[in-house]
């Protein structure tokens, strides 16, 4: 009996004993082999996935809030190979719901998972949430119906769709030149463009992270915070801007002109207000860029165009002869109709004789002959040293990408003649672009100080704003000048009763009309026309620059580009709140 | 004296089989006990992580649907959107010498949008995972003994 049962515990310990060995010699064996390296992987994938964690890309609001540049869901429709059951009904409805191709999809549908190492296939992307929702509805609908026993019930079993972001403009075009855009339909290696898109890229996009996730719920843990994309608050105000474009699209209809550009400033504190320009670009539509764009077109004219500003250019040469001391607003000159320097003589714009005209009446009548004077009298030296203290032999660095600025002639150049000095006086033989005659007349509205202009208020990085300082750049004239230029060009749109001029409020402005160089010299047919002003003269709010570029209507600043600014700053004052002067001096009084 | 003493009996077989026997049950609860502590734990942890993962997917899909709000409420109310309707109720942008201005002493303008506090001002750190979460049993332990003896510590002070 004993035996018996010793037996029978023997050959149970001998079994046990067996697959012991049976499983040390697989253990050994399975590690020996050549495959361990491709088994082991294999495990690691069944422990969890790496996945990338891409931060949403950066929001930028205007002013007050409303969102120019966010992101929405949108998703990417594929076919899940294996799982594909009814390949008929899928094709038909991608193709009425999604506009796909019927025979195209019923071909993909049909295709055996694993066939060419295929098991998944994109079908569409980029599809907005609401046909995603039809697809949903069907989907249940197919599920919940009932169906005949001997019927084959429909099914889009097979079809999934997955959700990402993708960048939105919610305002289309408005102010699409400030903005940039970013290629979103590139999700692996999208870049911002132009704009603030451009100029910020690197902060607006965060730092994707690459992150394990398990499958062993014991071995979660949080996710790592990710460097979120900054959100971006611009100076940009959207109201004021809309203003702009419109009086800009509307001042384009009237005066024929071949393009526009509208800039509003803070002259305070450099800030922009709106930067208004053609042509302009629905953002959601980017792929359309190289139709609107035509070569050489620049993105944005206002940072990236330079031209011959003309008579606007005289209220820096007028600044820097005041405060050299060169002239002051009582000098008188006596205008006989032209003037020779360099060899070369310089007339009026009605080749006219004007007579004994002081300062003011020179810029009144925006007379050339008086301005190359005034420029002779300042010297080549302290007139070129003017120019570069206001900045025109620099980008103004702006906070937008693809600035562009033209080389500023000067004394000992090559390119450079001494008739340069009169002409360019008054705004011709040099070239400028918006940004730059804005940034240096900020310093005749700001006491002298010429402020870095920018268009971003202040930037949230994780989670804390940071506020945007504004920088002073230079001081090119002392604050006596400023206000003596500013009052003399008060003054002269007063006795000018000039286009330019808006009931109630106080403004210093000039006019300007430049003709344009072409291959075959210079053309008075067709001209650039400007205006530039500010006011309330007693204490700047604002500082608007109009740009027509080859008006049909008339060639002559004063009356296409001088109504255009007076439209503005009526519209101007009643957005931004500011009283006309009578109240204001009254409260101030009180 | 003492070595003298001579056990005079023994136990009985039964009883000494009952002993081991209690011997062993008793190691068998305790072996129990502490496997059923481990199991509820590693449980408890399992269904922690998943509810982790559960968060943090509805963290994302929250930012998203945050996003597509958003991004929803500025487009019914972009600028275009908003001058159409202004059109249609008849609004007009007013002449500046039409607008009627009154001094409102104590008004403070608006100073501008403000998305989040400024970085100076303190703030309370992100919420973190609680130890509970990633402790392992050994830890719990550890910090269960470190607590008891703390606690034993506290109680024998003599106070005044």
């Amino acid at each position: 009996m004993k035996i018996h049962f010793y037996t029978r515990y023997l050959i149970i310990t001998v079994f046990c004993f067996l697959i012991a060995i049976g499983i040390v010699i697989q253990l050994i064996r399975i590690q020996s082999m050549e495959d361990y390296a491709a088994i082991l992987a294999q495990n690691k994938g069944y422990e969890g996935s790496f996945v990338t964690l891409i931060p949403d890309r950066g929001r930028i609001f205007d002013r007050k809030g409303s969102l120019l540049a966010g992101n929405e869901t949108t998703y990417e429709v594929g076919l899940d190979l294996v799982n594909i059951d009814d390949p008929e009904t899928i094709a038909n409805a991608v193709s009425s719901i999604l506009g796909l191709d019927y025979y195209e999809t019923l071909t993909y549908a049909n295709i055996k998972a694993g066939q060419d190492g295929r098991y998944y296939i994109v079908l569409d992307d980029f599809v907005p949430a609401e046909k995603i929702e039809q697809l949903q509805i069907l989907k249940e609908d197919y599920q919940n119906r009932e169906i005949p026993k001997k019927q084959k019930r429909p099914s889009l079993s097979g079809l999934m769709w997955t959700e990402h972001t993708k960048r939105s403009y919610p305002e289309g075009s408005l102010a699409s030149n400030v903005i940039g855009f970013y290629k979103f339909l590139d999700r692996t290696g999208g870049m911002g463009y132009y704009g603030v898109e451009g100029a910020y890229n690197d902060i607006l996009s965060g730092t994707p992270v690459e992150v394990f996730i398990p499958n062993d719920p014991q071995l979660v843990t949080e996710l790592p915070d990710i460097q979120k994309g900054a959100d971006l608050i611009l100076t940009i105000d959207r109201e004021i801007q809309t203003m702009a474009e419109n009086v800009l699209d509307e001042s384009l209809d009237w005066s024929g002109a071949e393009s526009g550009t509208i800039l509003i400033a803070n002259p305070e504190d450099g800030s922009i207000l709106a930067m208004a320009t053609t042509p302009r670009l629905d953002l959601n539509q980017y792929w359309q860029y190289d139709q609107i764009f035509v070569n050489p077109t620049p993105f944005n004219n206002a940072i990236s165009k330079s031209y011959e500003p003309g008579s606007v250019f005289k209220v820096l040469t007028m600044a820097a002869a005041l405060d050299n001391g060169a002239v002051t607003p009582n000098t008188i000159f006596s205008d006989v109709g032209s003037i020779l320097v360099g060899g070369a003589y310089i007339y009026n714009w009605n080749y006219g004789a004007w007579g004994d005209q002081d300062m003011t009446g020179c810029m009144q009548h925006s007379l050339n002959v008086c301005l190359a004077w005034v420029a002779t009298e300042l010297g080549e030296d302290a007139f070129y040293n003017y120019m570069r203290n206001f900045g025109l032999d620099r980008n103004t660095g702006v906070d937008l990408a693809g600035e562009l600025h033209y080389p500023l002639r000067l004394p000992g150049d090559n390119q450079w003649y001494e008739v340069d000095l009169a002409t360019n006086s008054f705004g011709q033989g040099i070239s400028t672009t918006p940004i730059q005659m804005v940034m240096s007349v900020s310093a005749l509205a700001n006491d002298g100080k010429m402020m870095s202009p920018h268009v971003t208020k202040s930037m949230i990085i994780d989670d804390h704003q940071y506020e945007v300082n504004p920088v002073i750049v230079g001081s090119p004239i002392k604050p006596e000048t400023a206000h003596t230029i500013t009052e003399m060009l008060a003054v002269s749109l007063e006795q000018e009763a000039s286009n330019a001029l808006v009931d109630g409020y106080r403004v210093a402005g000039k006019t300007g009309t430049a003709e344009i160089a072409t291959e075959f010299g210079y053309t008075s047919n067709v001209t650039n026309t400007s205006f530039v002003g500010w006011g309330p003269t007693d204490d700047p709010k604002f500082l608007v620059y109009v740009w027509l570029e080859k008006p049909t209507i008339s060639i002559w600043g004063s009356e296409v580009a001088a109504p255009v600014f007076s439209e503005i700053v009526q519209k101007l004052v009643v957005l931004m709140g500011i009283p006309p002067d009578s109240i204001r001096m009254n409260i101030a009084s009180n | 004296m003492k070595n003298d003493l001579i056990q005079a009996y023994r136990q009985s077989p039964w009883r000494i089989q009952l002993q081991w026997i209690g011997m062993f049950l008793l190691l068998l609860v305790l072996v129990a006990a502490i496997a059923g502590v481990y199991l509820n734990l590693s449980a408890r942890s399992a269904a922690s992580g998943r509810q982790v993962q559960m968060l943090e997917n509805k963290i994302e899909d929250l930012n998203m649907e945050i996003n597509d709000l958003s991004t929803k409420l500025a487009k019914i109310s972009s600028s275009q959107a908003m001058l159409s309707r202004l059109e249609e109720s008849e609004y007009i942008l007013i002449n500046p010498n039409q607008a009627f201005y009154l001094e409102v002493s104590g008004f403070e303008p608006d100073t501008g949008f403000v998305l989040a506090p400024p970085a100076s001002e303190n703030t309370v750190s992100s919420p973190v995972l609680k130890p509970e979460y990633s402790n392992s049993l050994w830890d719990r332990l550890l910090e269960l003994i470190d607590k008891t003896v703390l606690d034993f510590s506290e109680d024998s002070e003599v106070r005044p």
